[in-house]
């Protein structure tokens, strides 16, 4: 397991260094050359113009370029935004990075957890009424152009019943003698639900040892009514307390982005999962497990639900690379400024260095989480973990 | 007494051609710890009548007539609870083709344990484990297995691992569906006498299924040939080896070498084995019989066991011919 680890972190740095050669080069090599052509800009600063030149090495040949933009980019030196100088693209996207996480992470956890309850339930019922129903609807939603149905919700939710607000991810209006920046709430709330997850996680694997099913199962449930409970103690007590009001002004602008993105994302796992469960569904150790009188139930979780779920894992991690770039559209729809409109606007002003900032970032990102791809891999398919002891 | 008595089964499966009868009015009965037989070429309906007595057949096959009388209980009007109850804690199965019984994410240990903990929920996890351990023991296998994943395990030890499986639950019937194909002949002589040892350790009941005629006589009390979904002849297994009525026996006998007696010719069965799509109740075979009688050309015959001798039963059609 050590050595599979080793050697994937080995790959990562290797393919590392090479994204950030190409990302470099193609953006050096945009028609008509951005970064001159910016530092044409009349309005530039003549101090930041020689910052740039310099910082840049732009009148250096294209190798020496290179080699000084991997050495700042590990210095986390990326310049000056042109367009919100003087601040920095670091200082940009630790400002946005939080708002996209918290709402993509969460999107992409409850569509992957819905949509592989339901695909596992419609394999199980498979032939009945309500399996063609739901395989039905979750076509649609699959297919359906995703920025006409966004609007659609919008319009529906938000003009006409009038429930849910349009867009922003705020009412300014609450905000105007806030102690708090909107950051330091993103912050405190993505904490506590990493915390909480954390804490589940954990109680489900320890208690993953007793020996009675029915003691597992009252115990699993109290410790998740003990994290419930601890929740609403944590949000209750002194700073806390404070930060709540500004939480739920948050929380009340993500339930319809959160909600229409889960509709769209939700059936492409459960149509997954419906499939490779249907496959697993045919194994011999199946029929094994109906022979030894295990209840139709716990077959389907433990052993045919646990077998289907590599493909869906894989497909999850992948889609928690595309999180950052594929928050473009709708970040722009539901106005929420997050890393999706930071990309769109620096790529649009032709603000280089956030851009460049930026995409070096979604590659970090990209190659992190296909690292823990291939490592939760290893854990759920004992097979994967041998053959890369050879 | 009788463990089991399965009175006039009858078993098909719907497919778009048409209902296939797998399992054709089978009767037989078996006493405690006795061992009981069923040989047959491939695609004769031996693995249907297994998975009807757990009620597994495939969700396309329906049992359409008779009885299956287990411990006193009609299996075939169980419910899905009391069947579950029956399931490896009364009569456990050993599949054909055992290789893939194992969920390959699972470690083994941990799924014999998942079968104890469903009928024995009161039991500790330090008394699961000695029972594991002692599994293990009784069919000459580690008990460091236990912490193993499927898939690092041979063949043979996988096979091995699934009777200690099957023995979990301290069943009263096992049944083995040809439990060593796919095996080298060294380690299916090994899992035979491992199966033979703890059938003979635990008084258990045992069904053994085999196209393999010479294991048969090796490995049972009593045994019957089937011939397309029906029982064609049936008895003790010495007296069915010694004194052979029914013209499928004889030619299943012809084809299996003999270490002990005279060089015999080994003779191979011709023709193919018959469609099982809606046919009437003659007999099947007939078209592939060295010297059919006139009523069974005629289909003028109807398949049925009759007496030949005590303990001894053949098809009457066949008690002429051959
Ligand atoms: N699910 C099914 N649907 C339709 N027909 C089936 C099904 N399962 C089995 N059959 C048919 O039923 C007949 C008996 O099959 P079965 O598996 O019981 O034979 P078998 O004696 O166990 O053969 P083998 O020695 O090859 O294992 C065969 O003709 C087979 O084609
Ligand atoms: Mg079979």
């Amino acid at each position: 397991m050590y050595k599979y680890v080793f050697r994937r972190i080995y790959q990562l740095i290797i393919v590392f260094f090479l994204f950030l050669v190409t990302s470099y080069v193609l953006f050096d090599s945009i028609p008509g050359n951005a970064f001159q052509s910016l530092l044409l800009n009349p309005e530039l600063p003549r101090e930041a113009y020689d910052l740039v030149i310099q910082l840049y090495g732009l009148d250096k040949p294209l190798y020496e370029r290179v080699i000084l933009y991997i050495q700042n980019f590990f210095r986390g030196d990326f310049g000056y935004s042109y367009v919100h100088y003087p601040r920095t693209p670091i200082e940009l996207i630790a400002e946005r990075l939080p708002r996209t996480l918290m709402l993509f992470a969460m999107v992409n956890i409850v569509a992957f957890y819905t949509g592989f309850l339901i695909g596992k339930i419609l394999a199980w019922r498979r032939g009945s009424k309500s399996e063609t129903w739901i395989t039905v609807t979750s076509v649609f939603s699959y297919t359906v152009f995703y920025p006409w149905f966004a609007l659609m919700m919008l319009w529906f939710f938000g003009y006409k019943l009038d429930w849910l607000p349009i867009g922003k991810f705020l009412y300014p209006e609450k905000w105007y003698d806030s102690p708090y920046d909107s950051d330091v709430i993103f912050v405190s709330m993505i904490k506590f639900i990493a915390v909480a997850s954390i804490l589940q996680m954990l109680a489900f694997v320890y208690t993953r040892n007793i020996e009675s099913i029915s003691a597992r199962r009252n115990v699993r449930f109290t410790s998740f009514m003990i994290i419930i409970i601890g929740s609403f103690a944590y949000w209750n007590t002194g700073e806390m307390l404070n930060q709540k009001i500004y939480a739920m002004d948050i929380a009340y602008h993500m339930i319809l982005p959160v909600f229409t993105v889960t509709v769209v994302a939700f059936a492409g796992t459960a149509l997954l999962t419906r499939t490779t469960m249907m496959e697993v569904m045919k194994d011999d150790f199946i029929l094994t497990a109906r022979a030894k009188g295990i209840s139709q139930k716990r077959i389907r979780d433990r052993h045919a639900a646990r077998n289907a779920l590599l493909p869906v894992v894989t497909s999850f991690i992948f889609t928690i690379v595309t999180i950052i770039d594929g928050s473009v559209l709708t970040e722009t729809i539901f106005s929420w400024p997050g890393m999706g409109q930071l990309i769109l606007d620096s790529v649009l002003r032709e603000d280089i260095p956030v851009a460049m900032a930026s995409f070096s970032f979604i590659g970090v990102f990209a190659l992190i989480a296909h690292f823990i791809a291939d490592i939760s891999y290893a854990y759920l398919d004992p097979r994967i973990r041998i053959q890369s002891q050879g | 007494m009788n463990i089991l008595e399965v009175k006039n089964l009858n078993m098909s499966y719907e497919t778009l051609e048409g209902s296939v009868a797998a399992v054709k009015d089978v009767t037989f009965s078996l006493k405690e710890g006795e061992s009981f037989g069923i040989v047959g070429e491939s695609g004769c309906g031996k693995t249907s009548v297994a998975m009807s007595l757990l009620q597994l057949q495939a969700d396309n096959g329906k049992i359409t007539s008779g009885e299956i009388i287990f411990d006193g209980k009609d299996i075939v009007k169980l419910n899905e609870k009391e069947l579950r109850d029956v399931r490896w804690s009364g009569i456990s199965i050993v599949f054909q083709g055992a290789m893939n019984s194992w969920n390959p994410v699972v470690k083994i240990g941990e799924q014999i344990r998942e079968a104890i903990r469903e009928h024995y929920p009161d039991k500790t996890k330090e008394e699961n484990t000695d029972k594991i351990d002692e599994l293990f023991n009784i069919v000459g296998l580690d008990s460091s297995i236990a912490d193993r994943y499927p898939h690092e395990l041979s063949g043979g030890m996988k096979q091995r691992a699934v009777i200690a499986l099957a023995l979990s639950c301290d069943p009263k019937l096992i049944i083995a569906d040809e439990p060593t194909t796919a095996l080298d002949v060294v380690i299916q002589d090994q899992i035979l006498n491992e199966i033979r040892k703890v059938q003979n350790i635990l008084g258990l009941s045992l069904i053994y299924i085999s196209h393999d005629i010479a294991v048969i006589a090796e490995m049972t009390d009593n045994m019957a040939v089937m011939y397309a979904g029906s029982i064609v002849e049936m008895g003790n297994t010495k007296n069915v080896f010694a004194n052979p009525q029914h013209a499928y026996t004889k030619m299943l006998l012809e084809s299996t070498p003999s270490i002990i007696g005279p060089k015999k010719k080994l003779r191979s069965l011709d023709g193919e084995p018959p469609s099982l799509i809606n046919n009437d109740n003659c007999c099947l075979f007939s078209y592939r019989c060295p010297s059919p009688t006139d009523m069974c050309k005629n289909r003028s015959i109807e398949m049925k066991l009759i007496k030949f001798d005590d303990n001894h039963y053949v098809d009457q059609c066949c008690m002429d011919c051959g």
